[in-house]
């Protein structure tokens, strides 16, 4: 047997193993996404502190989502932001909690397919909070986190903000009886 | 090379099983969501009908034209049944997720570089060179199929794009029968088909059998049904068409601000 032949089989061997065990791990997350109920999914959401995100949010954008443009508007410091935010853990924690608004977007959208439309813009708008995030991380590596945090942290914190209200809509429009549950947990 | 019975039992069996298929396909009506797929499994059982009437009627040179045309057709229908799964998969409105296009092209990428260096380690023992491009493409094709179904499910979980009922089925069938294939094809091409070719063709039974138990399972599968929905309301769909709009226009002014 030739040593490019112990290569061949070595190699494919390590490419199968890896391609199953990547199947299997990715299957038995889409099967505990798709096993999820409405208390656990409730469970998987990371304390934030409401009353704070809504400040820093509506410090920028008023209740309907229309950006402000009164005097009174984008007057929090960086440090304010940082503080009622919870600094890079807070948003992390509300990172974490952009995927379990999506999968309550999904839970509505088990009886109403029509749902998708949501969905697809929360997965979306999660997607985006998740960029914030990593451009944060990045500028804290390079000790450049505070003059980041104002352009980054302040509109990912408004996003996390309209998503919220966009479940509840949703929720509230689709009359379901948890919605009461759902108000409390966001 | 005479076709012993059981290789004709496996013949019959293929073009049983696709028939079967492709009246599943037809009474359930499931052809009118995976259009491609359904050509895939038609061209399978005329392939099989025109290879066996080649077989019987025609000429070696006719044979071995008319294979290599409908093997060259089985791929681009096997790479079309992937963009199927994938349209309708990450199209949740009508359009590719924007989201996922930079991870498409680093997914196919890495699929054919990987697949072309394995293709490339292959060293197969054969008589004549097309042996060796027939082997090496075997496996090529089989490695390429394999990393784009696990790469669909790995997008779908991480981006949060969920598989609906039927495309999980059929695309779990099919990356389950390509990982195997891979393992197949590699003992193809390890055995090769030099002095003894018995190796090579209880490997290729194998795979027909593997095939063939995917081929149950999406019988199976598809005739089920999909779980039931209820119907959104004309008040409701309105509201949410209203939402909708109210996001694009929040999202459009809050990415403003971060350019």
């Amino acid at each position: 047997m030739s040593i490019r032949t112990v290569y061949f089989i070595v190699t494919v061997a390590i490419f199968v193993l890896a391609l199953v065990v990547i199947a299997v791990y990715y299957y038995r997350r889409s099967q505990k996404s798709a096993q999820k109920n409405w208390e656990r999914l409730l469970k998987r959401l990371a304390v934030v502190d409401r009353s704070s995100i809504a400040e820093v949010a509506l410090d920028i954008i008023d209740e309907s989502g229309q950006r402000r443009k009164d005097e009174a508007s984008a007057v929090l410091e960086p440090s304010e932001i940082w503080k009622l935010v919870g600094g890079l853990e807070g948003l992390e924690a509300m990172e974490a909690n952009c995927a379990v608004l999506v999968d309550l977007a999904f839970y509505v959208q088990q009886w109403y397919p029509e749902a998708l439309v949501v969905a697809e813009k929360l997965r979306l708008s999660a997607r985006e909070i998740e960029w914030h995030v990593g451009r944060l991380k990045s500028a804290q590596q390079t000790g450049k986190l505070e003059n980041a945090f104002t352009m980054y942290a302040q509109p990912a914190v408004a996003t996390y903000y309209l998503m919220t209200r966009q479940v509840l809509a949703l929720y509230e429009e689709g009359n379901l009886a948890m919605l009461a549950e759902l108000r409390n947990a966001l | 090379m005479r076709l012993t019975g059981l290789d004709l039992l496996f013949w019959a069996a293929g073009l049983a099983a696709h028939l079967l298929l492709l009246s599943v396909l037809l009474v359930r009506r499931r052809f009118r969501v995976f259009p491609i797929f359904t050509a895939f499994i038609i061209s399978n059982i005329g392939r099989t009908a025109a290879l066996l009437f080649v077989r019987l009627y025609g000429t070696k040179t006719g044979y071995f034209y008319t294979y290599w045309s409908l093997t060259a057709l089985d791929v681009v229908l096997q790479l079309s049944v992937v963009y199927e799964m994938y349209s309708l998969t990450f199209r949740p409105l009508g359009r590719w997720a924007h989201d996922l296009r930079g991870a498409f092209v680093w997914l196919v990428a890495v699929s054919i570089a990987l697949a072309a260096g394995l293709t490339w380690l292959a060293t197969p023992d054969a008589h004549l060179w097309m042996q060796v491009v027939v082997i090496k493409g075997s496996f090529f094709s089989a490695a390429c199929m394999s990393e784009l179904f696990v790469g669909m499910l790995v997008l779908a979980v991480r981006s949060g794009l969920p598989w609906k009922t039927h495309v999980a089925r059929i695309s779990q069938g099919f990356g389950a029968y390509s990982v195997i294939d891979v393992l197949i094809e590699a003992g193809h091409s390890y055995f090769g088909v030099g002095r003894d070719t018995q190796a090579y063709t209880t490997l290729s039974h194998l795979r027909m059998s593997a095939y063939l138990v995917c081929v149950g399972y999406w019988i199976a599968m598809l005739w089920r049904n999909a779980p039931d929905s209820r119907k959104l309301s004309e008040n409701l769909r309105g509201q949410l068409i209203q939402l909708q709009n109210i996001v694009d226009s929040d999202l459009e002014k809050l990415r403003a601000r971060t350019r």
